[in-house]
């Protein structure tokens, strides 16, 4: 068992040491982090000024929300699997196929490699956050439940994302798709605005989609917004998506690599 | 030069002919880009009737100025920008030894550049000033068109300056990546919401508040503007736009002359 996990341990260890080399990077998703945090106060802080606050969720409750949210976008923004995309482009795959790996498994390694590093990211990023705005802690229980929807939610991120990494299987160049992809995920997961606040039949469609999964279910617990006896209900829909894009993810997978063999690289 | 500049748009278009895919691809990019920033900003203002003063319709037409002008400098000015991965990569020096300005060279180098951004931002140009019942005059129309070319000449500026730099730090990727988001996301909203420095900052260091917020003010005669200028200090942005362009054009011929190239 530890042999079988051995070389993904190892190709998740060289996906960070990878990632720390882009120092360029670190430095902006950190500074890039700090300016959002400043201009998501000084919005929110606008907009309650002269307003009454909408479906009673009070400023520092949205604040709260949109400063977790960024934080969580870290992690949820990053695309894992874009090594798939990058392979089919310049055709290596074809020599990953001939290793004796599994290229998912090697691929999702590679993808928590990288988020791990990110993840670290974390705590300057939210040091830097809490010199700009306060950040409410909900109780032990709360947080503990919040964890595990995150976790719930990077993996619907990560077949989301596995999903369309596999469509350059047919097209080979997916760049102008995943930008599209990044920014309805922020909008329709309810990164940028919290779901609660679109209108009441839009809301229906979007809670429907995977994308409310990944930031909308984890934040509304986070705030309170979802009440324990919920959790259980919340938590079912993320598995259920989590199974479906899996299941829908493995079938486009099996499709694809096919594709490659016949083709012959 | 004239010639060249009429192959330079010949071959942008048949590029852009050549690659329909990618084309509709770019552009349904484009579309979505603008589509989710305007989106999200309908969806707070449907739950707060403004924001200092600014309701949705207010901050539509804010963001339509601003975007007919960022789309009028990358329609034609966008190779700007690439200057410095040229100076990395050495392609720059290239245009040094040929004999037409060296700027031209940069503006008229082809990819596949079609006006599709600057169409869509003049059409809800449109849209987002009948949306606020704006008196729409020969004279208004005259003055929307300077503060355009003003705003565009002020983001040109802003990319040349950053690409300037580049003739000394090589690496300039971080620079431009935080005037960028500074550009993108700051101009969303009215300027007067910000504090004090950063308001200063957007009005004079890098001033895109005069790509929109001032003259959207001007326009839509709003009693303040967040410095306390008068408000017809809205219709200076062709004025900022010309000086700010000379100051970065005489700071690019400055760092031309000195370039000695990167060492390749």
């Amino acid at each position: 068992m530890r042999e079988a996990i051995e070389p993904y341990v190892q190709f998740a260890l060289k996906a960070m040491a990878r990632e720390a080399t882009y120092r360029f990077e670190v430095f902006t998703s950190i500074g890039s982090l700090a300016v959002r945090v400043y201009l998501l106060r000084v919005v929110w802080v606008a907009l309650y000024a002269r307003n009454a606050a909408p479906h009673g969720v009070p400023l520092h409750t949205i604040i709260t929300y949109s400063a977790v949210a960024l934080l969580m976008g870290l992690i949820l923004d990053i695309d894992q699997t874009s090594l798939l995309h990058d392979k089919l482009h310049d055709g290596s795959i074809v020599v990953d196929f001939m290793k004796p790996i599994s290229v998912p498994l090697y691929l999702f390694a590679d993808g928590t490699g990288e988020v791990l590093f990110h993840a670290a990211l974390i705590v300057p990023s939210l040091a830097l956050a809490l010199l700009i705005v306060h950040i409410d802690v909900p109780s032990a229980a709360v947080f503990g439940a919040f964890a595990v929807s995150f976790l719930l939610g990077y993996f619907v991120g990560f077949f989301l994302n596995f999903i369309l990494n596999c469509v350059a299987f047919w097209t080979l160049e997916i760049s102008a798709v995943q930008l599209i992809m990044t920014w309805v995920t922020d909008l329709l997961g309810g990164q940028i605005v919290p779901l609660l606040f679109f209108p009441a039949g839009l809301q229906q469609a979007i809670f429907a989609l995977p994308f409310a999964a990944m930031f909308s279910t984890p934040l509304l617990i986070y705030i309170g917004e979802i009440p324990p006896e919920r959790y259980a209900e919340v938590m079912g829909l993320q598995v259920f998506w989590i199974v479906a894009l899996g299941l829908i993810a493995t079938a486009i997978w099996r499709a694809g690599a096919r594709r490659v063999v016949v083709q012959g690289g | 030069m004239r010639e060249v500049y009429r192959q330079y748009w010949r071959i942008n278009l048949l590029t852009t002919l050549e690659y329909r895919t990618n084309f509709l691809l770019w552009f349904s990019f484009t579309l979505v880009y603008h589509g989710t920033a305007i989106a999200a900003l309908w969806v707070m203002l449907n739950n707060f009737p403004s924001m200092n003063g600014w309701d949705f319709r207010n901050m539509a037409f804010l963001y339509a100025l601003w975007m007919t002008a960022h789309a009028l400098d990358a329609t034609f000015f966008s190779t700007i920008g690439e200057i410095p991965q040229w100076i990395r990569d050495g392609e720059f020096d290239r245009l040094l030894v040929r004999p037409l300005d060296e700027l031209f060279q940069v503006i008229s180098t082809p990819g596949a550049i079609f006006p599709d951004e600057l169409l869509l931002a003049l059409a809800f140009l449109v849209v987002a000033i009948a949306a606020n019942h704006i008196a729409v005059t020969a004279g208004f129309v005259g003055l929307v068109a300077l503060v355009v070319a003003g705003g565009a000449l002020i983001d040109l500026s802003i990319a040349l300056l950053i690409s300037t730099v580049a003739f000394w730090f090589v690496q300039v990727d971080a620079l431009r990546w935080i005037v960028l988001q500074l550009e993108q996301e700051f101009t969303r909203y009215p300027l007067s919401i910000y504090t004090k420095g950063v308001r200063l900052l957007l009005a004079f260091v890098i001033p895109f508040g005069f790509m929109n917020y001032f003259p959207a003010s001007y326009f839509l005669h709003k009693a303040d503007n967040g410095l306390g200028l008068p408000i017809s200090v809205g219709l200076f942005t062709p004025a900022v736009g010309i000086a700010f362009f000379l100051i970065a054009y005489a700071c690019w011929r400055f760092g031309l002359q000195r370039y000695q190239g990167v060492g390749h």
